[in-house]
């Protein structure tokens, strides 16, 4: 037996998940009562996030930085239009999600929450250098996506907290986009691929899901390829970096060999897509 | 054990009904158990077949993975309620011309995910039908009548 719970304000929500020692926050469902349906979880209570007014909405702030609210919808990310340039990669990966009645369900905050590392939400916001916001007992702190996950299905949150945002920086002109390799369309990713280029053409920052607990993102590799990435050399060692920090695992949606060889393809394919070489003189 | 049931008032196919029902139940366990609707049908539970698809204010979600309790105050719409719907009507008759239906399971969640393809794109590509219906499985047709009946009803309803 379930009880649910709809606070109006994150403080509410806040203190209901202190006071209950077996509640949990409910988002889009989407996961949870799946999980709840199959006994892997069973909250005595339910605090439901769909009445706080702010969590929901994506808006762009006077410095231009895009906060996005954690109960904001994957059709409505898949549908914004300010995610442009290089935070396109992140409207492509909402629309990969699932199917369209399951993006009509599920959120930001909720995926992130949930932190499965074959979904597709982490390695894009990796990619786009994101912020998480995050509100708990002990007040409001913000989080760096990449201090974010700390083991498989672990991550930073704290007891009691809550993601209520996650904070885009100021799109800027330059192409990015998003690739899964799945078995069917609407699977979880075998493996995935974020990128998005420098304005300058000259450099690129790449996020790879699915192969370890959390995104894989080298930012001293990436350093290391600026002005250099059409020369094989470079790039093939670049993604060799990319396989050493992985720690694929052998499951229905591929083995941990396969993953492994998919990195560099993934990321030879998206360079190309986004940076075709041009024909020299 | 005793079942603790709670009171929800909702609309039901433009009716505004009010149900008893158990604390912490999905829309699909209420609409089966509660209200004796059963086009929502419970293939997997888990989110995964589309058997159980409905309208929630107009948008196609998982009765399975839906609370009840989120429901209050909201609009459900079900097969049951889809009589006189245009796009629904054709999409029915193409299922049926095409052997678009065998056991049936699968078919009002598939019908459901079709219609809101079509008010979302009228003249859907034969490849865009398939990912639209990538959420709905069916075990009997082997897909290809189930797109044919959804390109077929496309057609008809934009000339
Ligand atoms: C059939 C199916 C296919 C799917 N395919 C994909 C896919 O291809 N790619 C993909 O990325 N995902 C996929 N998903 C997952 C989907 O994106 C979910 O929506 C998502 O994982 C969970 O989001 P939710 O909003 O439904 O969260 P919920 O299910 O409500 O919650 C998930 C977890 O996060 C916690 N939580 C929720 N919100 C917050 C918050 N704001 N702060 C802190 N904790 C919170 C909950 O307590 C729970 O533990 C799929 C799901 C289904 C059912
Ligand atoms: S029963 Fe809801 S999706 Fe299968
Ligand atoms: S007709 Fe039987 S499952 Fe689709």
């Amino acid at each position: 037996m379930t009880e649910v719970l709809s606070p109006l304000t994150v403080d509410d929500a806040i203190a209901l998940l202190v006071e209950h020692d077996e509640a949990m926050p409910l988002a889009g469902g989407a996961t949870l009562i799946a999980m709840r349906n199959a006994s892997l979880v069973e909250p005595s209570h339910l605090v439901s996030l769909d009445r706080i007014a702010e969590l929901r909405g994506i808006d762009r702030t006077a410095d231009g930085t895009i906060r996005i609210g954690a109960m904001t919808r994957h059709c409505d990310t898949a549908a914004c239009a300010e995610l442009t340039g290089s935070l396109h990669v992140l409207r492509r990966a909402a629309g990969m999600i699932a199917n369209r009645v399951v993006r009509n369900m599920g959120t930001m905050g909720g995926a992130v929450a949930n932190a499965d590392p074959a979904a597709d939400y982490l390695p894009a916001l990796a990619c786009c250098d994101a912020t998480l916001e995050i509100a708990g007992p002990e007040g409001r702190r913000s989080l760096s996506i990449h201090d974010y996950v700390d083991d498989w299905y672990e991550t930073a949150l704290g007891e009691g907290e809550i993601i209520t945002a996650i904070m885009l920086p100021a799109p800027v002109e330059a192409p990015s986009a998003y690739r899964k390799i799945a078995r069917v369309s609407g699977d979880y990713a075998t493996a995935s691929c974020a990128m998005a280029l420098d304005p300058d053409g000259q450099g690129l920052r790449v996020a790879i899901g699915a192969c370890g607990p959390g995104p894989l993102r080298d930012r001293a590799g990436e350093d290391a390829l600026r002005g250099k990435l059409h020369d094989p050399a470079a790039l093939a060692e670049f993604a060799g970096r990319l396989v050493a920090l992985a720690d694929p695992v052998d499951d229905v949606r591929g083995s941990a060999e396969y993953r492994l060889r998919l990195i560099p393809r993934l990321v030879a394919s998206v360079l190309s897509e986004l940076a075709p070489q041009k024909e020299t003189a | 054990m005793m079942v603790k049931k709670v009171l929800h008032s909702l609309t039901l196919n433009g009716e505004e009904v009010q149900v008893a029902t158990a604390a912490g139940a999905t829309l699909l366990q209420t609409l089966r158990e509660d209200l004796r609707i059963l086009s929502s049908k419970r293939g997997c539970n888990q989110g995964v077949c589309g058997a159980c698809t409905v309208l929630v204010d107009g948008t196609p979600v998982r009765a399975c993975l839906t609370l009840t309790a989120r429901c209050e105050g909201h609009a459900v719409q079900t097969m049951e309620g889809m009589d006189g719907d245009r796009v629904m009507a054709t999409l029915q008759r193409h299922m049926v011309q095409s052997g678009g239906v065998q056991c049936g399971f699968c078919t009002g969640g598939v019908l459901i995910s079709a219609r809101d393809l079509l008010e979302a794109d009228p003249t859907p590509s034969r490849e865009a039908v398939k990912t639209a219906l990538s959420g709905n499985i069916c075990r009997c047709t082997g897909y290809r009548t189930i797109v044919d009946a959804v390109c077929g009803a496309a057609e008809e309803l934009s000339q």
